[in-house]
């Protein structure tokens, strides 16, 4: 699950299930059972050997690796060389550039997507809710959820293709027949340092905007009618409506929409992954891009990526317990 | 020059509305936003075209061409004969079948036994899957206990690790909450077991649940590269999406790739890549995107 860092619509549909949980929860007040336990434990006791598998499958996957985050504290170069060696793997982790490089690109990218996204998905939901044809509607939203689907490899073959600077690159002929670049002064998307950040933001834009859109346009379908009726009869334009009915009902999921998300902005990984390469190391590193190539494709030092690994995922979880505060304090419900 | 670029592209999606907030001009907007709805569609499909184009050309190799020259399906053809293409596909489908099923066995136990309430220490499962969302291990410790469980270089590990998804597994939980829960009780009343209950009437009520989340998981172990690249160095045991990435950047081309192009090859590896996805997704749309509409609408 570290490994998706795509933007996932469900979640939102996840915790409009844990408010409904809560929610029954609070109604059910009374005492579940007067029974004793023992008789409560016996009457539930194929359901445990029904959690069994469940259980299982979340030790070995989650909770063994739990137990493995102790070698931060020590030199794991093999597994017959491990040294205990105290906080030294921190000490060195903050002292070298790479690591807060790796750092701050992603925050960086990982914010800048998620704005450019939302933004992009709000204004397409909005559009496409005005859409009157019924038909073109469905056959857009089929079209724009497409790329979801697609696997980060096959995208970026896909960009690959069509970036490429030779004649088979379709963009850049497509610029040198407009007169827009030279013939020699093709522009080189993925492998130079200027350009890789910016065609990193629109291949996400193609690719998950989309898909994004679906629970805007379910809050949109959501909104009653019968407002926009009411407004209208006291005199409400097109821009009063809007401002007043259609960005408040929007608002709220839009908050939802980003703390969720900024809740698992540590995650970034695969998308680029796929898409970088030597050149653009220095914009593209992000924390887990590092942790993979210290790890694997030099000398090892498992012990000082188990402490990478580690600052990752406690930033994630500050981010996580930050979110869920702001989720309480804006909308007075927490996140998980 | 690209935030400029960012500008101005921001700029251009807020056009409409300064005609769409003016009342005469509201048949200009429904063109307006018909045409820019065209211009987002190409924006989508064209990269899509070009590849399916190139993938059935036998010269494919020129930017602007969005038709083929000389139609040939010679690269589909070397995919087919070529057992180092056909191995990596039939992984791929192996694993996506296997794992599909194992996600959803997982998931609908789970949340079965989740959505009952009064059962002691319910919750306390719940807080321990929910715990997993907030706090994971990493990278580096999964991969050394895999190592440690000897299932690295296997198939059983990119099978048997997305199986547990937690995201799913609550996703499942809510469909089920949905069930009325006069049912269970007299199925109990007329002496059905907990898991004739879960067999009998929680399965054949919940199909929609079942297709939605097991195209999520199907489309995650399809699309599954990092487990992959972390866990399987034997190239024998690759599925499509690392072969067809070795096919870009190590240009690993099949031996037998004489009288087709490089690129009618890789164009044509990708099209295999997203064939069966492209197929069935017109038809299932509503699955897909019912796991999301459901939630979201029931307010």
């Amino acid at each position: 699950m570290w490994g998706c860092s795509v933007w996932q619509p469900h979640d939102y549909l996840l915790q409009k299930g844990c408010d409904l949980m809560e929610k029954k929860m609070k109604k059910k007040k009374t005492p579940v059972s007067n029974k004793p336990l023992s008789v409560r434990l016996y009457t539930y006791r194929w359901f445990y050997v029904m959690f069994l598998p469940v259980l299982a499958f979340l030790i070995v996957f989650h909770y063994l690796p739990l137990a493995g985050i102790r070698y931060m504290f020590y030199s794991y170069t093999s597994a017959f060389n491990i040294k205990w060696v105290g906080l030294d793997n921190f000490i060195d982790l903050v002292s070298r550039p790479p690591f807060w490089n790796s750092f701050i690109n992603t925050l960086e990218l990982s914010i800048i997507k998620l704005l450019l996204n939302t933004f992009m998905a709000v204004i397409i939901s909005l559009l496409l809710n005005e859409m009157v044809n019924i038909y073109f509607k469905k056959i857009t939203q089929t079209i724009i959820y497409l790329p979801h689907f697609m696997s980060w490899v096959v995208t970026a073959s896909v960009f690959t293709l069509i970036l490429s600077t030779y004649s088979s690159g379709l963009v850049n002929t497509m610029l040198k027949t407009m007169g827009i670049i030279e013939a020699g002064e093709e522009i080189s998307f993925l492998t130079s340092t200027e350009w890789w950040r910016f065609t990193y933001y629109l291949i996400n834009i193609w690719k998950d905007t989309g898909w994004g859109t679906i629970v805007f346009l379910a809050t949109l379908s959501g909104i009653s009618p019968d407002l926009y009726e009411a407004a209208q009869i006291d005199g409400a334009n097109r821009w009063d409506r809007m401002r007043w009915i259609t960005f408040p009902s929007l608002a709220n999921t839009i908050i939802t929409v980003l703390i969720l998300n900024l809740a698992k902005i540590m995650n970034l990984f695969e998308s680029v992954f796929v898409l970088t390469n030597d050149i653009v190391t220095e914009v593209s590193q992000v924390l887990q891009t590092y942790t993979y190539d210290i790890t694997f494709t030099s000398a090892p030092d498992y012990g000082f990526s188990t402490a990478v690994g580690f600052f990752r995922s406690m930033v994630g979880c500050l981010l996580v317990i930050i979110c869920n505060f702001a989720s309480k304090k804006v909308r007075g419900r927490g996140i998980v | 020059m690209y935030f400029l670029l960012c500008g101005i592209s921001i700029a251009a999606a807020l056009i409409p509305f300064t005609v769409y907030l003016d009342k005469e001009r509201y048949k200009v907007f429904s063109v307006i936003n018909v045409i820019l709805f065209l211009l987002i569609c190409a924006f989508i499909i064209v990269p899509l075209w070009k590849v399916f184009v190139d993938s059935l050309d036998a010269q494919a190799g020129y930017g602007l061409r969005m038709w083929p020259k000389q139609f040939s399906t010679v690269g589909y053809q070397v995919i087919l004969s070529t057992e180092t293409m056909r191995k990596p596909f039939l992984i791929s489908v192996l694993t996506t079948v296997c794992g599909t099923l194992l996600g959803l066995i997982i998931s609908t136990l789970g949340a079965y036994v989740l959505i009952q309430f009064e059962m002691p220490g319910r919750n306390f499962l719940a807080n321990l899957l929910l715990f997993t969302m907030i706090f994971q291990a990493g990278m580096i410790p999964t991969y050394l206990v895999m190592v440690n469980l000897h299932l690295t270089n296997t198939l059983w590990v990119v099978i048997l690790l997305p199986a547990i998804n937690v995201y799913n597994l609550v996703l499942m939980r809510n469909f089920f909450e949905g069930i009325p829960k006069s049912l269970f009780e007299s199925a109990s009343i007329d002496g059905c077991t907990p898991m004739g209950t879960f067999v009998k009437i929680v399965l054949p009520l919940s199909k929609a649940a079942l297709a939605s989340i097991g195209l999520m998981f199907a489309v995650s172990y399809w699309n599954d590269y990092t487990n992959y690249k972390l866990y399987i160095t034997d190239t024998g045991l690759h599925n499509f999406q690392m072969k067809l990435r070795a096919l870009f950047f190590s240009s690993d081309m099949p031996e037998a790739s004489d009288g087709a192009n490089a690129e009618t090859l890789k164009n044509a590896a990708i099209m295999v890549a997203i064939l069966p996805f492209m197929i069935v997704y017109p038809f299932l749309q509503k699955y897909f995107v019912k796991g999301v509409n459901v939630g979201a609408v029931k307010e």
